[in-house]
């Protein structure tokens, strides 16, 4: 049944109906077969945040590839329209064939950033399911969810019957077809689940059981029984050239984050920022060659008509093939006024000069992340970044024309004292100043100098050298940004801070355990939506969300113990178990690590627990260039 | 060379901006690998203007671009490629070429026709009446809503030319657009409720069609493509 055609007419009372139209070019909608498998995915957030986000986009053309299986997409309804659904009476809907989820055998979640869980309770309410897995029905579809933040689960386990732990690319056919089978078969779900589990990176959270001490500490973690495996290793891809990536884009109408050929030149990072997930949850480094990214470009310009590229990895800058990519690409495309986008640059002056190569096309801003003040506490973090590498990308950015450069610094950050404040507050002095001196003696028109100045707040997250640190208390944050405040308030200088709420929120379902499920529910049931928009989060509701369950937000906040079990403790990063702790240690002794992948192995074992290879392209190239 | 093109927005793509229908356009030019042309500067674009903006929630079944190329393409080869490359919902008719000395767009097309899914407080059955009723009013004066202005009152009589029941609840009105006088078109409607005492309530957006855009000469209307309306000589080259 088409859920769309009958509420078609009233999508011009909401905003932005085109989020809810599908039609896309190059949409994929196949014919409903009866005996094809029926995936719907799920991203809880709008239209053009899921639409950004490159996990989606593979998943979405990866499974499509299969014959026996149809892809469809939905993502959270904005709040009118989530009203008008339910004033209609009418579910939640697939964009390709309008379809509502019962009609599917999977509803598939991308988990991607703590808050939007509540938006995860939106979508499975609209679509008439339990919250609970263990309160869902035999036929209802499957609840399954995978993606960047899987280092910690915990706070939304429950709500999954099956979570994947990892890269999904290799398995999620197999997943998807062995659930198939078994479900033929008509096994009871929950010995499904068992079967699946046996899969590499396969989580079922009902299979592990956690118990507690009355302290409110856990005191276990363990499988149902000693079939289940006792912990779940993460999955990834080993060879990126050949591994599948998508080329026939959807391009949409309404106008999305990255509305842009995108390709992943590289995965993973090694440089071991220590406040970064991502930076363990991706390890190692594997990169695509030139010749791969080219062709793929090619292709999804092609098939898009899009006007801009964007090289994305979480440090596209140090592929080691970039600067030929980036050469060959503005020269291949000039005529077609096509440009380059480099998703993230490195403090140097390296990083501007490819920027301004790009640049012969469009002109963008600059952002750098020293991330710290002082080169203590760049020490403490890993950021291997010295003042001297500031100052010289600055200047370089300055005398190429640039007026405007962004700087991202985070507060919070452990051994944080007034003088890495402060040392905020030079640097940024610093770079302003120079800017003020190169616009002063040059010839060029420039307009005046900005130096726009984005605060971040430290969250400890799961499965980093910082997992034990506490968080920051409110009365410290807003003096740390009073602080800023009063000290960057001039002409020129640009600061832009986090909510306070907002990060003490994401940081409590950071490192959060199950019994966080029952707070998202009541806060989701006052009316929480949308919470990582700002404007909708409203701090005091989850504050009663908390005292109703009987939960003290300030027990997720704490400092942990090193001998504590943490709730992700059965979830293998791959890491040796020791790493973690011995880079703690490290940081706490303001003593860096230095990055694997141009110098020695750090010992994390991911390479040998995890059976892949730091795979660097242009290896040899690089060890001639350096 | 430059061209000029007509086109529909139907369907779901009703609910797409105009600045998403131009995106949505230029990509497909590109798709196509037409040889367009690009404005000088930082952000280069392709050339391309389009007729007046449909309003978020409308289709229109007759709407117009204009293109410039660099070289001559056969009329029937770009508009295959065109459609070939265009999303479910547009479509292109026709394509005919015009000169640098014809007017934009938005400048000649100064009437519009719409089509009407009309709702009534009782019976429909007196439409013919309340049609001409309203067609001979000498005054039609509403108070137009203006964005952060003062509302004000206009008279609607001089800039609707024509109406006609097509069938009991579907109307037609064949109004003025664009700067040299713009009826939107659910002003008419609510012009009807006053004139009518309430009989015809007025109805969502979603139930208006554009349906023709037009030239409107002493009393007469042409398409924007229409030999009659461009100007003769198109140079060769
Ligand atoms: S195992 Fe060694 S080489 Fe591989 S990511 Fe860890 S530290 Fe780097």
């Amino acid at each position: 049944m088409n859920v769309r055609e009958k509420i078609s007419d009233r999508l011009i009372e909401v905003t932005n109906p085109e989020r809810y139209i599908g039609n896309e070019y190059n949409i994929i909608k196949k014919e409903w077969q009866e005996d094809s498998i029926k995936v719907l995915t799920a991203f809880p957030d709008t239209y053009e945040i899921g639409m950004s986000h490159l996990g989606l986009k593979i998943i979405y053309h990866l499974l499509n590839k299969e014959d026996n299986i149809i892809c469809e997409r939905t993502f959270s309804p904005w709040p009118d329209f989530e009203n008008l659904l339910r004033e209609e009476n009418l579910p939640i809907f697939s964009l390709e064939s309008g379809r509502s989820v019962d009609e599917f055998d999977i509803l598939a979640f991308t988990l991607q950033y703590e808050m939007s869980y509540t938006n995860i309770l939106t979508i499975l309410d609209l679509a008439g399911l339990e919250f609970y897995s263990s309160n869902r029905k035999e036929s209802d579809p499957l609840v399954i969810g995978g993606g960047s933040i899987v280092s910690n689960v915990e706070p939304v386990a429950k709500f999954f019957d099956l979570i994947f732990i990892g890269e999904a690319e290799n398995y999620i056919v197999d997943i998807i077809n062995k659930h198939h089978e078994l479900d033929n078969k008509g096994l009871e779900k929950r010995e499904i689940l068992k079967k699946l589990s046996r899969i590499p990176g396969v989580y079922v959270p009902s299979l592990y059981n956690v118990e507690y001490h009355e302290s409110g500490h856990i005191k276990n973690i363990e499988p149902v029984n000693d079939e289940v495996k006792a912990n779940v290793t993460r999955q990834l891809v080993t060879d990126l050239d050949k591994a599948f990536y998508p080329e026939k884009f959807l391009v949409p109408y309404m106008e999305i984050i990255h509305d842009r050929a995108t390709v992943e030149v590289s995965r993973g990072c090694t440089k071991g920022c220590r406040f970064c997930s991502a930076g363990i949850t991706y390890r190692p480094v594997r990169e695509r060659s030139k010749e791969t990214l080219l062709k793929q470009i090619d292709n999804i310009l092609k098939n898009t008509g899009y006007e801009e590229i964007s090289l994305t990895s979480l440090s596209t800058i140090d592929h080691t093939e970039v600067k030929e990519l980036v050469e060959e690409l503005t020269e291949k495309y000039e005529d077609d006024k096509i440009s380059v986008s480099l998703s993230s640059l490195r403090v140097d002056k390296f990083s501007v000069e490819l920027a301004k190569e790009v640049q012969k096309v469009r002109k963008t801003g600059l952002t750098f992340a020293p991330e710290a003040g002082t080169a203590r506490l760049r020490n403490v973090i890993n950021k291997g970044v010295s003042e001297e590498n500031l100052y010289e990308a600055v200047e370089a950015a300055f005398n190429e024309g640039w007026s405007t450069v962004k700087l991202y610094f985070m507060i919070g950050l452990p051994t944080e004292e007034q003088a890495d404040l402060k040392g905020i507050v030079d640097l940024v002095n610093n770079v302003l100043n120079k800017g003020k001196e190169i616009r002063k003696n040059t010839n060029k028109r420039m307009k005046p100098i900005r130096i726009n100045v984005s605060i971040s707040t430290f969250i400890p997250k799961a499965s980093t050298p910082f997992q034990w640190e506490p968080m920051v208390n409110k009365d410290k944050l807003q003096e740390k940004i009073r602080f800023l405040r009063s000290n960057l308030n001039k002409k020129g200088i640009n600061l832009s801070w986090n909510e306070e709420d907002l990060s003490l929120l994401e940081s409590i379902f950071s490192r959060g355990d199950r019994r966080l499920a029952d707070v998202l529910i009541s806060a989701w049931k006052k009316g929480s939506r949308f919470d990582g928009w700002g404007d909708f989060l409203d701090f005091e509701r989850w504050l009663e969300a908390f005292r109703e369950n009987n939960i003290d937000p300030d027990f997720y906040l704490r400092r942990r113990d090193l001998d504590e079990t943490l709730p992700w403790d059965h979830i293998n990063m791959g890491l040796n178990p020791k790493f973690l702790e011995k880079e703690y240690k490290k940081a706490l002794n303001d003593s860096p690590t230095s990055d694997c992948r141009f110098s020695d192995c750090k010992g994390c074992n991911i390479c040998f627990n995890l059976d892949v290879d730091l795979d660097i392209i242009g290896d040899d190239y690089n060890v001639n260039k350096s | 060379m430059l061209i000029r093109a007509e086109y529909e927005k139907r369907d779901e793509l009703k609910y797409i901006s105009h600045l998403e229908l131009m995106n949505t356009f230029r990509r497909t030019f590109r798709r196509a690998k037409l040889p367009v042309k690009y404005s000088q500067g930082y952000n280069p674009h392709i050339i391309f203007s389009m007729s007046q903006p449909l309003p978020v929630g409308m289709v229109g079944y007759s709407e117009y671009f204009d293109l410039e190329l660099k070289e001559k393409l056969s009329f029937n080869l770009m508009k295959n490629e065109i459609n070939k490359f265009l999303p479910e919902g547009l479509n292109v008719f026709e394509i005919v070429e015009i000169s640098d000395k014809d007017k934009s767009l938005q400048a000649i097309a100064n009437t519009a026709r719409y089509e009407y899914e009309m709702s009534f407080k009782n019976d429909k059955s007196n439409s013919a009446k309340m049609i001409s009723d309203f067609l001979n009013e000498d005054e039609i004066e509403i108070t137009r809503y203006r964005r952060k202005k003062d509302d004000r009152m206009i008279d609607l009589a001089p800039m609707i030319y024509d109406g006609q029941v097509v069938e009991d609840n579907i109307w037609e009105f064949t109004i003025s657009t664009g700067s040299s006088g713009n009826v939107r078109p659910q002003e008419v409607i609510r012009a009807l409720k006053l004139k009518t005492d309430g009989e015809v309530k007025e109805i969502p957006l979603v139930n208006i069609k554009r349906i023709g855009l037009y030239v409107r000469r002493d009393g007469k209307l042409f398409k924007p493509i229409h030999r009659e309306v461009l100007k003769k000589e198109v140079s060769e080259d």
